[in-house]
């Protein structure tokens, strides 16, 4: 019996072919993709579909008032809204340095939030 | 006196000021915001840098490789700073730039133009009605949200279906705006097909395609717009208006290079690409002044508007060091299928390979790209699985390929 069924647009380069995908049990089929990257992002839009979030957080004494933030690895889609809602009432205080955690483990992903760039405290 | 200097601290002009500094050269950056970075400090998602490093970086993170370049090689750099007037006395170029503290008069040898591109408006495509607060363009609402975490509306109505305006679309749905509908008056969406994947499709985002804003209504604050169907050749149907209620109206309607200060000295511009014309070390018409990345050509990738930079700083050290040209340049013209291409002109005595973009007329699949000379005989030809006019094309051409042309043209095809 057909569980699932899915057309996508690969997004793994710029080609973007449109990839149908049917899954039955363990048996996945996969059609229109035309190269391996295409075939993996297809199995795993259909079994556990990842993204990257990029938001922004409030940030004092910097100087702009948000700094761009991003999950450090994709995490599963469904919870792209949990963790933009994490990242509500968040405040940094300036200075920042890339690559800092902003929050462990988000929404229990295992993931990170990590800052996006450098922020010097700035003088008032 | 400086060696070059850098107009824009954007990735390209960075890219171009770390590689002449890097190499020992005397260079300037004068930028127009308080820090570095260009767009690219707005462009918080992921994606850039997939040719270069090998991964998807977010935009500040893409840059700051850049800045941190610029600052351990000491560059000097001028915040804040507008460029006024440019005076171009043969090999000597003055420059005078004025910021909020003082006006700073500079000379130099080599200039290097990479100033970007600026937002279409809605009244450059003739949009009626009134002019009501909530009328942005979608570059200004990405600044907004991503800089200053403000939401430009509740219900808003996203106008152009390529890539800026997709990835504002996801920004204004994950910041929690209330509605949104995106139109567009082509077929589908025109932007990369990623994009429409993971910006669009990924959150339902609702969208209507050979649709157009004909009137904004509102007096104080955008109370709506009247929508319309268009045919093929986007003209309104009759019948179709149909008014949709939203607080703000976005549009994502293209971008035209900054070319401003290039016409006041006299530097060609390509009607085509309707920026300046260059050579295939990027220089424009004028000697020693240069033009890189969305200035010359909207790149689709940051890669590739980099890539022109590092070819442009080769240029410059050629130009410094006096490296002849040839007596008459090979002309590079859009042929049949093309709607643009650069550099538009090979001029310089060199045996370094050609790196040519294009933009391609139509959308076909196993495509064959032919470079062509003035006796229409085929020189080249190379091969790709499918082209289409929203995806610049690559391609790097051999000097000896077409250096016994006058003229080449570049053509594409349907494989036969």
């Amino acid at each position: 019996m057909l569980e699932k069924a899915l057309e996508v647009i690969c997004i793994r380069c710029p080609k973007g072919c449109r990839i149908k995908i049917e899954k039955k049990g363990e048996n996945i089929k996969i059609e229109g993709y035309e190269c391996p990257l295409g075939k993996t992002y297809a199995e795993e839009e259909i079994t556990n579909p990842k993204r990257v979030v990029t938001s922004t957080v409030r940030i004092l004494g910097a100087i702009h008032p948000r700094l761009p933030v991003r999950t450090l690895y994709p995490i599963p889609k469904y919870k792209i809204k949990d963790v933009i809602n994490a990242l509500r009432g968040i405040v940094i205080e300036a200075p920042v340095r890339k690559g800092q955690i902003i929050i462990d483990n988000v929404c229990g992903t295992g993931v990170p939030i990590i800052a996006e760039r450098d922020m010097e405290r700035v003088k008032e | 006196m400086k060696d070059v200097i850098v107009i824009g601290g954007g990735p390209s002009g960075l890219a171009a000021a770390s590689s002449l500094a890097e190499k020992g050269y005397n260079v300037a950056i004068i930028e127009r915001k308080e820090e570095l970075g260009g767009i690219l400090d707005q462009c918080i998602h992921d994606g850039f840098g997939t040719k270069i490093f090998r991964k998807a970086l977010s935009g500040p993170e893409f840059v700051d490789h850049y800045i941190d370049k610029i600052n351990k090689l000491g560059v000097d750099v001028y915040l804040e700073s507008f460029v006024k007037t440019i005076d171009v006395e043969g090999d000597l170029k003055k420059v005078i730039c004025i910021s909020p503290k003082d006006v700073n008069k500079l000379e130099t040898r080599a200039l290097i133009f990479a100033v970007g591109c600026r937002e279409k408006t809605p009244f450059e495509i003739k949009v009626g009605g009134t002019r009501p607060a909530g009328v942005y363009t979608a570059g200004m609402v990405q600044r907004l949200i991503n800089i200053y975490g403000i939401l430009p509306g509740k219900n808003v109505l996203l106008v152009g279906g390529g890539d800026v305006g997709m990835i504002v679309a996801r920004h204004l749905y994950l910041e929690g705006v209330e509605s949104i509908l995106v139109v567009y008056p082509e077929d589908f969406f025109v932007g990369l097909p990623r994009n429409v994947q993971q910006c669009i499709l990924d959150f339902n985002i609702p969208y209507r395609p050979r649709t157009i804003v004909k009137e904004i209504v509102g007096k104080k604050r955008v109370e709506g717009a009247i929508l319309t169907k268009v045919d093929k050749n986007w003209n309104p149907i009759p019948g179709t208006e149909e008014f949709y209620k939203c607080d703000s109206i976005i549009f994502s309607v293209g971008l035209v290079p900054y070319t401003g200060k290039l016409e006041e000295i006299n530097a060609k511009i390509d009607p085509k690409t309707r920026g300046p014309e260059v050579n295939e070390f990027f220089e424009t018409s004028v000697p020693g002044i240069f033009a890189v990345g969305n200035l010359v050509q909207i790149f689709d990738y940051v890669d590739d508007a980099v890539e022109s930079a590092l070819i442009s700083a080769e240029g410059v050290e050629k130009y410094l060091a006096k490296v002849p040209k040839r007596t008459t340049p090979i002309k590079i013209n859009p042929g049949n299928n093309v709607l643009s291409v650069i550099p538009q002109r090979i001029e310089w005595e060199d045996n370094k390979d050609i790196i040519s973009f294009f933009r391609p007329a139509i959308t076909i699949k196993n495509a064959i790209l032919e470079l062509t000379n003035e006796k229409n005989e085929v020189l080249k030809t190379f091969r790709r699985p499918f082209v289409r006019p929203s995806t610049l094309e690559r391609i790097k051409i051999s000097r000896k390929v077409v250096l016994s042309s006058k003229e080449v043209f570049l053509n594409v095809r349907e494989s036969s």
